[in-house]
């Protein structure tokens, strides 16, 4: 059944007129799926009806595809012999079999000339050739005696560090002494014994040269010292099974140290180091050397990298309890980091309050009346952008807070000024408001006549005059208040504030007046506007505060 | 090399690939994702008509027949059996043609040069495949794992090996093993069985016609059969015995989170955790703190004595230290005598002084040697990449206590452990990562044929070219 005969069945006349080449290729489409389809299939496309889709469902195209395929013929594979050591065209190494994509004539002859595809993947480091055992051996007295060398100026230095530390410590003994002799002396020369003070005093000097004698002993001890090598020495021998070993395994170091197999115990900075001044030598000596190459060559410090690797040790050896302290450690460290940058972003926030227009131009221009028309609506653009930028940056009305740091400044700050002036204008405003009573309008002048202060009170009469009235009967207790067009936040802290202040609202979040009359009403607003102002002027001294304290930490007085 | 370009980095030749273990032998072709042939590491041996039968038809009794192992310590001990082994399967199960392909061995890294150098002399001599490759285990299965850097824990039947991986080559001196694994397990059970069930009678399989169960202590019911050839040896019978017991640490073990004291043991003890085994002749027992007290043993061995004086003489402690034979004659300085003085000065700075102390270590223990003596460099790399492998690992909750263990030993290491899931694949991984790298195209030129052993000498080949 299709939609056609459903909408036969309810009566419905289609509207064919509107179609009719859609339907002709319609029909066309039909002729051919019919032919194809049968039994339940036929009945699902029926169902369809005249509405089939855009796209064939039928895939008549792949059939055909698999056809053709059928009727090419297919790639040819061949198992190969191939040599993945051999060196094209030769015979080398072990033959494997493989199977290779293509006729067999056409790859034995590619095969022949190419050598493996794989073999481009095998590639050695360059490392130096060992020299001979002769060279080797001049190298090896060069380096001994640099070491020796480096190992006497350490030594030195060492020494002279040494000898510091020492007279350090004498001065201080000799001060010590010195101090107490002179109490010594001061108890004396109350007793009167001048003499004995003398004798100490000569002994004093005695023992001075004793010390500088003993000096000089000591330095001619460690000149007869030999300078002693903690590691075996190294062989030619062994040096060239080193190469060896490096050249096979590619400089990896952990892998040479662990299949290092001597009968000398040596750690992997040994054999480092002795591989790096090796190859120094041998580039140095080379006429073509690379002196970026022998630099870096020489830059390995065993001691250094032992060290490296001790710092490393510590490090890993920390316990949970360490490791612990020292993420909270970061986490604080980041907390105040973020602080500061809070702090800044305030900062900066109140600078662009101060901000004034730059006058960078001659005055000559706004001389003219044009000129002067010009700038103040420059002025006036930018003013009142200002206010929007505040309104979205802060809500709070606050005035602009700091006339004394603005005030400071030579330049009177137009824009300050024009803040002050608008918050100043702004109060008169608000004063005329409250003061609008005074302007009577014609009822009530009738009704004031009429009645006096006391009977308006006993009738509840109240004179909206200015104020903008909605329509409709309005319950005092849900009255919109202007004080409470606050944000949440504001609202919270405002609350909090009244139950300090142990104000009897009503239970809940809607701390209104239990008695909502028009007075408790009125003084009520009066009440959270303060609360309001008194929080705004809070927040802005904590401001201040704050800002004080980091201008003196900066300066270092506290 | 994928990251420049997209080469297909696999060549596949169809390499035979070899992973003798102490329990299961593996072979199979490479480029398979798992072996052809698993076959028991034991064969069954008539002395007088010296026949030998090999793959599971060992377990079918038949009289004078001696079972007897292959392996010993993981290494190849008996050749002749061996190399008939492997003939038997590679020319009856598998028909290879040898000149085809060439052939892949895994080793442990405990095998000594000399041990070594059997294999390769004997491989060559007796099977003509064109090239042959020595792969150590831990480098397979870094391969099938495909981490170059790791650490890899092998909890086989006979040992527990520890070897750190690096670029795809294991370090040896690095390395520790112990004994504290399956066959440890297996005679732990046994020891059991002689202290806790000494009624006991182990009946073995293949004796039972029918059987109804009964529940230890009450005597086992059950008819034998009588078609069972005379002259069964001891041998056999004591096999058919490891098989129960094999059985019986598959389903029983569990390994309990913490060390098991006497705080925990009462929980340990509950009813809810004891479980029922059936033995092969119907009778059952009940294990309760038993199955966690085994598996908590290889993590204590130190704690966990054998009552049994046979048993204990077989496990002396061990610290797991390799003993490593640095025989190189090659490299020998012949001409220049050593100073003695050399001898006497103070080690090098940077070993850090520690004092060897001889201790038994368990698995945790192990690890955790391990990873203190690997170069700083690479502790914590490899730390993140730890590979639990070998059959006794798959026992419940072993990996959950080893990370726990780690983690609270080393603090300032990120550990992770990894472990394949699929336990067959986790039983055979050494054979699949060697499966792996050598079918890799890059790898062909690795192979070592005969002439260039005896050309190139055995200590280079063996040290250089079979990392």
């Amino acid at each position: 059944m299709s939609a056609n005969d459903v909408l036969d069945v309810l009566n419905i006349q289609r509207d064919t007129s509107g179609q009719p080449a859609k339907k002709k290729a319609k029909t066309s489409n039909d002729g051919t799926t019919g032919l194809r389809q049968s039994g339940m299939a036929r009945e699902l496309y029926n169902l369809l009806g005249p509405n089939t889709p855009p796209v064939n469902l039928q895939n008549t195209a792949n059939n055909t595809g698999i056809k053709d395929k059928w009727k090419t013929k297919a790639t040819p594979w061949t198992l190969q012999e191939f040599r993945p050591t051999a060196e094209p065209g030769k015979e080398e190494g072990v033959k494997l079999y493989h199977w290779v994509r293509g006729a067999k004539e056409l790859l034995q002859q590619e095969s022949l000339k190419q050598p493996y595809f794989f073999k481009k993947f095998n590639t050695n480091v360059d490392i130096p050739e060992l020299v001979d055992e002769k060279t080797y051996d001049k190298f090896m007295v060069e380096i001994k005696e640099h070491v020796k060398e480096e190992k006497k100026i350490q030594r030195q230095k060492e020494k002279q560090l040494e000898k510091e530390r020492k007279a350090k410590e004498k001065k201080e003994k000799q001060r010590q002494e010195r101090l107490e002799k002179e109490k010594l002396k001061a108890k004396e020369a109350k007793e009167g014994k001048k003499k004995e003070v003398k004798e100490e005093e000569e002994e004093d000097e005695q023992d001075e040269k004793e010390d500088d004698e003993e000096e000089e002993d000591e330095e001619e001890d460690d000149d007869d010292e030999e300078i002693e090598d903690n590691e075996p020495e190294w062989t030619y021998e062994e040096t060239a099974y080193l190469f060896d070993l490096c050249k096979a395994f590619e400089l990896k170091w952990h892998i040479i140290h662990d299949r290092y197999h001597h009968e000398n115990e040596r750690s992997q900075e040994d054999l480092k180091e002795q591989f790096y001044r090796i190859c120094k030598y041998i580039y140095a000596n080379d006429t073509n050397g690379n002196p970026t190459l022998i630099e870096g060559l020489g830059a390995f410090s065993k001691i250094k990298e032992t060290e490296r690797k001790q710092y490393l040790e510590r490090l890993l050896r920390r316990t949970p309890a360490e490791i612990a302290e020292e993420e909270s450690l970061v986490i604080e460290a980041r907390r105040f980091e973020l602080a500061a940058k809070k702090m800044l972003v305030e900062r900066s926030n109140l600078l662009t309050l101060l901000d004034y227009p730059q006058s960078s131009q001659s005055v000559s221009q706004y001389q003219s009346s044009q000129g002067i028309a010009n700038l103040y609506s420059n002025l006036m653009i930018m003013d009142k952008n200002q206010k929007k930028r505040q309104q979205s940056t802060a809500v709070d009305p606050i005035p602009p807070p700091i006339p004394l740091a603005a005030s400071s400044s030579s330049r009177k700050e137009r824009s300050f000024q024009t803040h002050l002036q608008q918050y100043l204008t702004g109060l008169v405003k608000q004063n005329q408001q409250q003061n609008g009573k005074h302007e009577m309008s014609a009822v009530q002048a009738l009704l004031t006549k009429r009645l006096s202060v006391k009977d308006e009170e006993a009738y509840g009469l109240h004179y909206h005059n200015n104020e903008k009235l909605t329509p409709g009967v309005v319950l005092r207790s849900s009255q919109r208040l202007h004080g409470l067009q606050q944000r949440q936040s504001v609202l919270k802290s405002v609350n909090t504030i009244l139950e300090e202040l142990d104000m009897a609202t009503a239970a809940g979040t809607s701390w209104k007046p239990v008695m909502p009359t028009r007075k408790t009403m009125a003084k009520y607003d009066e009440l959270l506007r303060s609360v309001i102002t008194l929080l705004d002027l809070k927040r802005g001294r904590d401001k201040l505060e704050s800002e004080i304290q980091l201008i003196r930490s900066q300066k270092g007085l506290e | 090399m994928a990251s420049t370009s997209n080469v297909y980095g696999g060549d596949e030749i169809n390499a035979i690939v070899l992973d003798p273990g102490s329990l299961n032998t593996r072979i199979g072709y490479a480029g398979d994702d798992f072996p052809k042939v698993i076959t028991p590491s034991y064969y069954a041996y008539e002395p007088t008509t010296k026949k030998s039968i090999f793959g599971d038809g060992i377990n079918v009794p038949r009289s004078n027949y001696e079972i007897k192992p292959i392996m010993k310590d993981s290494v190849v001990s008996d050749w002749d059996a061996a190399i008939n082994q492997y003939t038997h399967y590679f020319e009856n199960d598998l028909k290879i043609d040898y000149k085809e392909q060439p052939i892949l061995i895994t080793e442990p890294i405990w095998t000594s040069t000399s041990e070594r150098k059997t294999v390769v002399e004997n491989f060559y001599e007796h099977f003509e495949f064109p090239a042959l490759y020595l792969a150590r285990a831990p480098t397979c299965i870094s391969f099938q794992q495909g981490r170059p850097n790791c650490l890899v824990v092998d909890i086989g039947h006979n040992t527990v090996s520890v070897t750190p991986v690096i670029d795809g080559i294991s370090l040896i001196k690095n390395s520790l093993r112990t004994h504290y694994s399956g066959e440890y397990l297996s005679d732990q059970l046994k020891d059991l069985f002689l202290t806790k069930f000494p009624n006991l009678t182990l009946d073995n399989k293949f004796k039972i016609r029918s059987k109804e169960s009964t529940k230890y202590p009450d005597q086992p019911k059950f008819t034998v059969r009588d078609n069972i050839p005379e002259n069964i040896t001891q041998s056999f019978e004591d096999y058919q015995q490891e098989l129960i017991f094999h059985e019986m640490k598959e389903t029983l073990l569990e390994v309990p989170e913490k060390l098991i004291s006497e705080e925990n043991s009462e929980y340990y003890s509950k009813d809810g955790q004891k479980r029922l085994f059936e033995l092969p002749n119907g009778q059952s027992i009940e294990l309760g703190i038993e199955r966690f007290e085994l598996a908590d043993s290889i993590f204590d061995p130190v704690n966990y004595h054998f009552t049994n004086k046979q048993l204990s003489d077989k496990y002396s402690t061990e610290t797991g230290n390799l003993v490593i034979d640095t025989t190189q004659e090659d490299y020998r300085p012949l001409k220049r005598a050593r100073k003695v003085e050399s001898n006497n000065s103070t080690p090098p700075p940077s070993s850090p002084s520690k004092e060897i102390i001889d201790e038994t270590r368990g698995l945790t223990q192990l690890i955790s040697h391990a990873l203190s003596t690997i170069d700083i460099d690479l502790r914590a790399s490899v730390a993140h990449n730890i590979i639990i492998t070998g059959g006794v690992s798959l026992i419940p909750q072993l990996t959950e206590r080893l990370y726990n263990e780690l983690t609270a030993l080393n603090p300032g290491l990120k550990i992770r452990l990894h472990a394949v899931g699929n336990s067959s694949e986790r039983v055979n991984q050494a054979w699949i990562g060697g499966s792996v790298l050598s079918s890799l195209g890059t790898f062909h030129q690795m192979w070592v044929t005969k002439e260039e052993y005896e050309e190139a000498g055995a200590d280079r080949i063996l040290n250089q070219r079979f990392r």
